[in-house]
């Protein structure tokens, strides 16, 4: 088991005011909520700013763990609690406490122990006063992100999905438990939009209900299309040649390769529509072609004298007209 | 209990008008419904017909996962209710305007040719 640096974590010193520890933590705990933060680990730094503050700010505690950090820690960074320890200031035993002792480590449970047992939740659930057995519970709704490729989104996909739900045995105490499951994701699903899986949350207590599984689907970015509501957006780069003259090109949209006959004279920003062809659904989005016109890298001498004579022979063009120059 | 290999069909919850009563959405949140109330006085959820009696209210899941977005942050931040209101409206702008830079990115470096 890893020692862990309460006063490390909250960034106080051994000698920090009960003051400065509360005002750490808040600033931590606004920083790191998951809610709020969008960094990656947020949820478990929050988990260990939560923890480092429920030993922090209880005096008591604060000494036993002081106490513990002078000769329990070893150099390896692993931690081994005294022979015969046990905690004075007691994290079970109804003491209650609004952080959600569920969340904490290991570490935390071999020092002040308790804390698994259902009697620190702050859900309205169990309340304050511990797990009553022969409670009669609906299993908790559980809340997950699955990231799909535009075409998976698009044209419906299957898809494993795994999460972790915490069961209750019947003294209350909860175990985390991966599941994982296979879905069947239907064509068409929008950045943000939420699925349902009807009773595959947490299980109930008691014979209780269930929870739900609710999946927020993310699309993850990709390198040619972007969305706009429900039309799918694609650059597409043409030679001034085909601009000019008209041409017919190959451009790749969700559904796969297509033809598409670019009118003579476009210029770049030039929008072509493929009706329907954007995200399936009552209103089907469609699929939009941006022109942009493409110059090679380099011209042959004959092509820059081709120019020279385009030049002369439209000398009246001006493309900077509407910046009044 | 499911298997592993069976493969489930989702429900699409936006779409089909699938919402939860004032009761379930209490049960699902954990919470009384006096707060329930409270949040929708204040606009910080939003039943599907609002001009309705609490007791005939219905509830989407983004109104649900509002709900325990507002727990989570009353809970662990300390926010009162004028506090949470502010800040799930800047939450979901904040994650609007992400979503939009995001795409705009996207959208600049398609355009760069990169």
């Amino acid at each position: 088991m890893d020692f862990k640096d309460y006063y490390a974590v909250l960034g106080v010193s051994e000698s920090a005011t009960p003051e400065e520890v509360k005002k750490a933590y808040r600033k931590l705990a606004r920083k790191y909520h998951p809610d709020v933060s969008k960094e990656d680990n947020a949820t478990d730094k929050f988990k260990d700013v939560g923890e480092a503050y429920e030993v922090l700010k209880d005096p008591e505690k604060r000494a036993e763990y002081d106490q513990l950090r002078k000769y329990g820690a070893r150099a390896d960074g692993s931690f081994q609690p005294p022979p015969g320890w046990q905690s004075a200031s007691g994290f079970g035993g109804g003491g209650y406490t609004e952080a959600d002792a569920r969340q904490f480590s290991d570490f935390f449970e071999e020092i002040f122990g308790g804390g698994r047992h259902g009697g620190a939740s702050s859900g309205g659930g169990f309340g304050g006063g511990g797990f009553r057995q022969n409670m009669r519970m609906r299993g908790e709704d559980v809340h997950a992100r699955l990231a799909l490729f535009l075409e998976e989104a698009m044209n419906g996909c299957e898809k494993q999905v795994s999460f972790t739900v915490h069961d209750a045995d019947a003294h209350g105490r909860l175990a985390p438990r991966q599941k994982t499951l296979k879905v069947k994701i239907p064509a068409g699903m929008h950045d943000g939009q939420h699925i349902r899986l009807k009773g595959q949350g947490a299980p109930g207590v008691g014979g209780g209900q269930p929870g739900d599984l609710f999946i927020e689907v993310e699309l993850a970015p990709h390198p040619h299309f972007t969305v706009e509501g429900h039309d799918v957006l694609v650059t597409v780069p043409i030679a001034p040649w085909e601009a000019a003259l008209g041409a017919t090109v190959t451009v790749p949209t969700a559904g796969g390769k297509v033809n598409v006959k670019v009118p003579k004279g476009s210029s770049s920003g030039r929008k072509l529509r493929l009706k329907g062809k954007g995200f399936p659904g009552k209103h089907p989005g469609d699929q939009i072609i941006v022109l942009q016109v493409a110059m090679p890298e380099q011209h042959s001498p004959e092509a820059e004298k081709l120019y020279e004579q385009l030049a002369e022979l439209e000398k009246n063009f001006n493309p900077r007209s509407k910046l009044h120059v | 209990m499911t298997s592993k290999d069976q493969i489930l069909t989702v429900e699409l919850t936006d779409t089909n008008g699938n919402t939860f009563t004032l009761r379930e959405i209490c049960e699902r949140g954990e919470c009384h419904a006096e707060f329930v109330i409270k949040l929708v006085d204040y606009g910080i959820i939003t039943p599907v017909e609002e001009w309705r009696e609490a007791h005939q209210w219905q509830f989407d899941v983004n109104a649900l996962s509002r709900l325990q977005k507002a727990l989570r942050l009353q809970r662990d931040l300390k926010l009162n209710l004028p506090g949470l209101a502010v800040s799930l409206d800047l939450l979901d702008e904040v994650q609007d305007m992400r979503r939009e830079v995001a795409r705009l990115n996207q959208r600049v470096r398609q355009l760069m040719g990169d």
